[in-house]
């Protein structure tokens, strides 16, 4: 048994430089996602042989599935804007350099990967070597968490971790996500999917059988994580997942969400989990210093309503921008400057 | 009165909670965000302030002391560089209040630039709360969690000018910033596993010459700079500086930047500082140097004047470098002080200039030097902090560029390594050029000069000369900021030593 797997560990060692490899060597873009998902796929395989399901877990559902899904759905905009012809000056440059002779085409590229190479193995034998000669730390937080993990209201020292002990890190990480759909919103709108485009009756099936399935597991991860492997971003995940198909399949509830619900499901994790830090200093602890006794119930809240932000921030990234408003909410209009004068910085 | 670590967790906790709420309800944003700024100052000032009373701390957050858990830590050179933060912030503030109403009003079509605005208050306040989250963690990880949000933030902010120049310039940010974020994260995933510990009081005292320490050295070190934009890694700097909204530019160039240097002061000059040759400091003064010529020479050659100012960020930022050898050599405090002066007031005067310059673009509708003459007759007070702030960047007396310049010379002249104290001279030199150059043109009488608008608002243009003022007469009120920063010797921290073998 040992010997298959070691086997299996050492087939996987050598699989996944070379799928990375072929994945930047890849010109056609398409490829390199699919090659990219794979390889998503295979690294969880590595955490898992690592011991850390936590790991593998969010590595296939975020790694491999949902940035997978993003990257196609940015390939499927490239496209539309490559056909489109305010774009035409990149599509005439591009046809330009597929008419050259191939000797002539990029004649800087191979410079360019051997002293690449040359750079990366140069640092590669040297952090080779540091880390040869370099003996590993003993344990210091390993034995810290176990000493500790009776207060700290849950069985898995991950969520332990990840929500007590360094919570805070946790807290800016959740902002971080909120930050990334900010971004998102304040540089494109949505893209309007034409109302008549119903889907298939495999897909809308398959929907219907898959949503409800995917949000219960979603749930059962958030609950499982106080004891094994899993958590709100492992369920957040699978909450995203389950956005990104109904918004493939375009149902209409989906559409016609209002903005204002949007944004309070955005939030509603960041904003919980800020509150419930600064309620324990009302109580008399530090910031996010749970009281002792109820502090399972406290991660377990958290951890709940920061899942329901992530799928939603997730899948709104995949849907690539801000939702439509109605125009009165933006427009806040300054009687006493001069609107006649167009536009300033931004023309 | 409340006390440090109230204040302290206010720094973070008010701007990330008005951020939450200025995102969802962004019709208020407009009163919501300056209202922010102003909680968020006074939380600087009531930090200062029970700091003087009480002195340097460290505050465990969850309860967990510091190994286990994130410590905060707060002594003088934290504080200084809040407090930096807190004015410079809410003057920014004050001025992209005026900014966005002056925009958003006067555009043509009125929805316009509306989401400017909407978005510009709650990705701020995020950076805002990162900033004083940076400053004040003693965490290496969790630091590198404040870089990611400021480097995120900061992008995005970048981009929200929406020219196609601004979101190359993004575009082209974001990717340093991520690669700047995977050698810092992956250094300190080596100082892990060469330490099993991740905050810098206990590395500090663990730390001992190591091939693995030199490697994570060179990548956390390289990662920072990448993100502090020296010279030769600046090349993102000017087009992102200088394509991004004013008051955007402002905050970039006098706040973020700073961000990644007081990390490498915090490696460099405390927690690694018994262990680094001195040959490694010689070579980021060096640099520094190249920073200080090509910065200044190519402000010298622009034409737009906000890539001037951008280039002369990246100038600007070689100095400090040039700190980083003499504050190995002084024995004394002197050199330390300096580059914080250098750093408070480049925030001060950096701001000011790209305020100012903001709104000379709003007035002119270009930003081109040469068709500038005049200015000053539709725009005196604009044009007044500009030149005031660029004379504090020349170095002269009382500014706080000047008095920091001044330690410095001192200081390597004492150490007999005259060459950097020449190289700081040269670098004054080359500034008074592409300052004056300006300021010909600024200053120059003109009977009349085409505006494309009507007036700037006052809340447009004092925080600019604010600022400039500050930064002007920071030389003579050193002793306050200077005397924050003797205050602020290490913490002793006993639970660390709880676990260590």
């Amino acid at each position: 048994m040992t010997d298959a797997m070691g086997i299996f560990d050492i087939m996987l060692a050598l699989v996944l430089p070379w799928l990375g490899w072929r994945l930047l060597a890849s010109p056609n873009l398409f490829r390199a996602v699919v090659l990219f998902i794979s390889l998503g796929l295979l690294m969880s395989l590595a955490w898992v042989r690592l011991h850390a399901p936590d790991v593998a877990l969010a590595e296939a559902a975020i790694g491999a599935g949902l940035t997978g899904a993003l990257f196609l759905s940015a390939l499927r905009r490239l496209e539309r804007l490559r056909d489109s012809e305010r774009r035409l000056d990149y599509a005439e440059k591009r046809e330009e350099e597929q008419n050259l002779p191939p000797e002539k085409r990029r004649k800087s590229k191979p410079v360019a990967y051997v002293l690449a190479l040359f750079l990366l193995s140069v640092f590669l034998l040297l952090l080779g070597g540091a880390l040869l000669k370099t003996p590993v730390a003993p344990g210091r937080l390993g034995p810290a968490v176990a000493g500790q993990m009776g207060q700290s209201g849950v069985q898995s020292r991950v969520t332990a971790v990840l929500l007590n002990f360094r919570g805070y890190d946790t807290l800016l990480e959740v902002m971080v996500l909120f930050l990334a759909a900010l971004g998102v919103w304040s540089l494109t709108r949505v893209r309007q999917t034409p109302q008549e485009k119903v889907p298939g009756p495999v897909l809308a099936t398959l929907v219907r059988l898959l949503v409800p399935l995917m949000i219960t597991v979603a749930g059962y991860l958030v609950w499982i994580g106080s004891s094994r492997a899993g958590g709100a971003f492992q369920g957040g995940a699978v909450l995203a997942a389950a956005g990104v198909l109904l918004l493939l399949a375009n149902v209409t509830v989906v559409r016609q969400i209002p903005s204002t619900l949007l944004r309070w499901a955005l939030v509603l994790g960041p904003l919980l989990f800020l509150l419930s830090a600064v309620a324990c200093m009302s109580i008399g602890g530090n910031l996010l210093e749970y009281p002792r006794q109820s502090a399972g119930s406290w991660i377990l809240l958290i951890e709940s309503a920061t899942a329901v932000s992530i799928g939603v921030t997730l899948a709104a990234l995949y849907a690539g921008g801000r939702p439509h408003e109605p125009a009165a909410r933006e427009a806040i209009v300054d009687k006493s400057a001069d609107t006649k004068v167009k536009n300033g910085e931004g023309a | 009165m409340p006390d440090t670590p109230f204040w302290a967790v206010c720094l973070v906790v008010v701007p990330l909670f008005f951020a939450i709420i200025c995102f969802v309800r962004s019709s208020l944003v407009t009163f919501l965000g300056p209202l922010a700024a102003w909680l968020n100052a006074l939380a600087g000032l009531g930090m200062t302030l029970s700091f003087v009373h009480s002195g340097p701390l460290r505050y465990a957050i969850g309860g967990w002391q510091a190994p286990l858990g994130i410590n905060f830590s707060i002594d003088g050179l934290s504080v200084l560089l809040v407090a930096m933060t807190a004015v410079t912030g809410l003057s920014v503030s004050m001025y992209a209040k005026g900014y966005f109403s002056l925009r958003i009003g006067s555009a043509g079509e009125i929805n316009r630039h509306g989401h400017q605005r909407a978005y510009f208050w709650p990705v701020w306040l995020l950076l805002w709360a990162a900033l004083n989250g940076l400053f004040l963690s003693a965490d290496l990880f969790n630091i590198y969690v404040t870089l990611e949000i400021i480097g995120l933030a900061a992008v995005v902010l970048t981009a929200l000018s929406g020219k196609p120049a601004a979101r190359l310039a993004a575009m082209r940010y974001l990717l340093v910033s991520l690669l700047g974020s995977c050698c810092y994260l992956f250094g300190v995933a080596l100082l892990y596993r060469s330490y099993g510990i991740l905050d810098m009081t206990a590395l500090s005292r663990l730390v001992s010459p190591a091939p693995l320490l030199w490697v994570s050295l060179a990548l956390l070190t390289t990662g920072l700079l990448l993100k502090t934009a020296l010279f030769p890694l600046h090349f993102w700097l000017p087009p992102a500086h200088a394509n991004a909204l004013a008051p955007v530019s402002a905050i970039l160039s006098g706040l973020v930047v700073k961000a990644s240097f007081y990390l490498i002061l915090r490696l460099w000059g405390e927690v690694f500082a018994q262990v680094l040759p001195f040959a490694a400091y010689v070579l980021l003064g060096v640099l520094g140097c190249g920073a200080v010529l090509w910065g200044a020479v190519q402000a010298l050659l622009q034409k737009r004047l906000k890539m001037l100012i951008a280039y002369s960020t990246v100038a600007q930022l070689g100095y400090l470098f040039i700190a980083l050898p003499l504050i190995r050599l002084d024995p004394g405090p002197s050199a330390r002080e300096a580059v914080i002066l250098l750093i408070m007031a480049h925030a001060c005067a950096k701001s000011a200039m790209f305020m100012a310059a903001g709104s000379i673009f709003l007035k002119a509708g270009h930003d081109r030097i040469d068709d500038l003459d005049g200015i000053k007759e539709v725009l005196p007070v604009s044009s007044f902090a500009f030149v005031l702030a660029g004379v504090s960047l020349m170095g002269f007396p009382p500014s706080g560029g000047f008095l920091g310049k001044w330690l410095l010379l001192g200081v390597s002249l004492a150490s007999g390594q005259w060459w950097w104290g020449i190289m700081l001279v040269i670098g004054s030199l080359l500034a008074a050029g592409y300052v004056y150059r300006i300021a010909c043109h600024l200053l120059v009488f003109k009977a009349s000069f085409s505006s494309r608008r009507g007036s700037i608002p006052p809340v447009m243009e004092w925080p600019a000369v604010l600022l400039a003022v500050l930064a002007m007469i920071l030389g003579l009120l050193a002793g306050y900021p200077l005397g924050l920063l003797e205050a602020g010797c290490p913490v002793p921290i006993h639970a660390c030593l709880e676990v260590m073998p």
